[in-house]
């Protein structure tokens, strides 16, 4: 049912021992169910910050993350169950090969080994990498790690699938096999993006919402082509730089 | 429990394909306990007194110098050889170290010690109608040379040594000479013979708990020591992988998961539980097969093998705890990786792992029971040296267990309440 809410994130405000300035500041949002949600902005916006919260790993200073009815201070166990991360790292071990990291992790999601190794093989294959799954990670390109670093995020089906920059520094051929793949899991199996990056072109074409954060306050938030035509803008490009400004975040 | 398995053939996976980490838990170790066993195995030796190599120069050659010879080589402590050379000669060869005693007995020196016992004797018998004889005082000089490096107490127990040999000799000199004093003042007397052996005798033994008498030597001593330097120096291979994981993700990743942080952190534990107690298998393997190869001493082991296995146990699970603590609180690999090895390097010095702690001043061995090395070392010396059982080094594993728990404790509380807020 798309519109419903499936995170609530309600006033949140996170503090961090001698941070001249809180990372997060009184933020609010709505990721509604089966949207592709992206949270844009410069380096040090919060955006990290609050996909930590997201994942239960932190609890706000102040205010509530509401994640499927769930508190995230209160049921971080239930909220692990349902949402699945791809971090900006290429979480993986070097040393050893796909095909063993994506058995690891898998079990470490608790699923069934049979039915792990399905999901293994078809990720694989959709992704182009089957007949590379014997290889170290060590040996892949960037691209290539970068999409076993995606199926890695979706071997227990979560509801909610939370992605901090997931094609950063790979090649065009790998990104469009992404974000197609990507597409197409939010448009059959309806789940729910959270996605975070800095190329806005890809995001404009990616994503149906945006919120666009700067100094952990939120500034602006939208359909995507809603932002750009309140805006006046041609492309969430301009949006951005007209909202965060030009000003260097160093 | 499946999820823990996983965990743990994952971490053994990671721990069989890095090569660095394999060399540092296994060859260094195994390196360093023959390097450091075999230059320190003629300390040892020494401290044990055995096969001393003594030079002998004998310009006497009359039966003062064959009698010290013999004595010398009936001690069994010394590898005497001899050398027709002379005095500046024999000096010279003590000071380069060819030999670590060198003894010089002058020309005449039989005849001379006969002239000063009859001189002596003649005093208790002097005859009425002749005058006191001009008695030389000067005594009679054997020249004893050390190699300059040779310890005090090592000087003196070797100089004490020669010293009782030498008295024996004049001893028998005198009663040669009282014997024929005898004769003279009672010439139908049956002929006397006087015991010279000493009256008095010391018996030693080592105050161990089993019937064998095993020494302190160096495969004794380095064998555990070793041991628990590579068991402490995991925490180098150990906080890396901690801290390789938190760097790119892993960690992050495997804490958005339900409860598998846990199992990670259990399995990453167990695996190198395993690795030390296998690390004490090899480095006993070595004691008992390799180092009697090279002519050194077999490790003796005892019989108590529950409690060598429980000192095992315990301080490998030290050895991880530590680990894990400096892989949680250290910010990098190059932070981990210096700090851990200062750190564990400081601690077997204070330990008594390269130099033991027997020779330390007392100071140092006061200061030296704060290291965990050297309470598994005290453990090992336990059963190894002492043949005691559990009962007596349970207090060493006590600590050890405790110095374990402080170290997951620490790491949870810097994990939960530093690094997550």
């Amino acid at each position: 049912m798309q519109g419903a809410p499936l995170v609530e994130i309600q006033n949140v405000l996170k503090s961090y021992k001698n941070a001249p300035r809180p990372a997060v500041n009184d933020l609010s949002l709505v990721i509604p169910k089966q949207s592709i949600f992206g949270l844009l902005g410069p380096n040090g916006a919060g955006k990290t910050t609050l996909i930590s919260m997201l994942c239960g790993l932190f609890s706000p200073t102040n205010g509530k993350i509401i994640t499927n009815g769930w508190d995230t201070a209160v049921d971080s166990k239930k909220i692990k169950q349902i949402i699945g991360v791809v971090p900006q790292e290429i979480a993986l071990y070097p040393k050893l090969t796909a095909y063993e990291n994506l058995l690891f992790l898998g079990h470490m999601y608790g699923i069934e080994t049979d039915e792990l190794k399905q999901r293994i093989k078809y990720n694989l294959e959709v992704l182009g990498l089957f007949e590379h799954k014997d290889q170290l990670i060590k040996t892949f390109s960037g691209g290539m790690k970068r999409r076993i670093n995606l199926i890695a995020g979706l071997l227990h089906h979560p509801q909610l699938l939370i992605l901090d920059e997931p094609t950063v520094g790979v090649d065009i051929q790998s990104k469009t096999a992404i974000i197609n793949y990507l597409k197409k899991l939010n448009s059959e199996k309806g789940m729910t993006i959270f996605y975070t990056s800095h190329h806005l072109d890809e995001a404009e074409d990616f994503c149906s919402h945006i919120a666009i954060i700067d100094e952990g306050k939120l500034i602006t938030e939208g359909s995507t082509k809603e932002l750009i035509q309140n805006n006046g803008c041609n492309t969430i490009e301009e949006v951005y730089l007209k909202i965060t400004g030009r000003k260097f975040r160093d | 429990m499946k999820k823990l398995l996983y965990s743990l053939y994952k971490e053994y996976k990671v721990l069989v394909r890095d090569k660095a980490a394999m060399g540092i838990m296994f060859i260094m170790p195994m390196a360093l306990v023959f390097v450091v066993t075999i230059i320190q195995d003629t300390t040892f030796k020494s401290v044990n007194e055995t096969s001393v190599p003594l030079l002998l120069v004998d310009k006497d050659h009359d039966s003062l110098s064959v009698q010290l010879e013999r004595a010398l080589k009936q001690t069994k402590f010394f590898d005497v050889q001899k050398q027709d050379i002379n005095q500046e000669e024999a000096r010279e060869l003590i000071a380069t170290g060819k030999y670590l005693i060198g003894i010089f007995i002058p020309e005449k020196s039989t005849t001379r010690l006969r002239e000063k016992a009859s001189q002596r004797i003649s005093k208790l018998f002097p005859a009425e109608d002749t005058l006191p004889s001009v008695v030389d005082t000067a005594s009679l000089q054997l020249k004893l040379y050390f190699d300059p490096i040779t310890k005090q107490s090592f000087k003196v127990s070797i100089s004490g040594a020669i010293g009782r040999i030498v008295s024996a000799l004049e001893m028998q000199s005198m009663v040669d000479v009282l014997k024929v004093e005898m004769k003279d003042l009672m010439p139908s007397s049956e002929e006397v013979t006087l015991e010279t052996k000493p009256l008095v005798s010391t018996s030693e033994e080592y105050a161990t708990n089993n019937e064998s008498t095993l020494v302190p030597n160096s495969v004794q001593h380095n064998v555990p020591a070793w041991t628990m330097f590579a068991m402490f120096f995991i925490c180098i291979p150990l906080s890396g992988n901690i801290i390789r994981e938190r760097e790119d993700g892993s960690a992050f990743r495997l804490l958005t998961m339900p409860g598998s942080y846990v199992f990670v952190l259990a399995g990453k534990i167990t695996l190198y539980l395993i690795v030390s107690l296998i690390q004490f298998a090899l480095m006993l393997s070595v004691g008992l097969y390799i180092l009697p190869l090279m002519g050194l001493p077999t490790l003796q082991t005892g019989e108590n093998y529950f409690t060598l296995f429980s000192i095992a146990l315990s301080a490998g699970l030290a050895a991880t705890a530590f680990g894990l603590l400096v892989g949680t609180i250290a910010s990098s690999q190059d932070q981990a990786a210096l700090f851990g090895a200062v750190f564990v390097v400081l601690l077997a010095a204070l330990g008594g792992v390269w130099i033991p702690t027997f020779v330390m001043p007392e100071i140092m061995k006061s200061i030296s029971s704060i290291s965990p090395l050297n309470w598994g070392l005290e453990a090992f010396y336990g059963v190894f040296l002492r043949g005691v059982s559990f009962s007596a080094i349970w207090i060493h594993l006590f600590k050890l267990l405790v110095f374990a728990a402080a170290c997951f404790g620490g790491a949870y509380y810097y994990q939960v309440y530093k690094r997550m807020r």
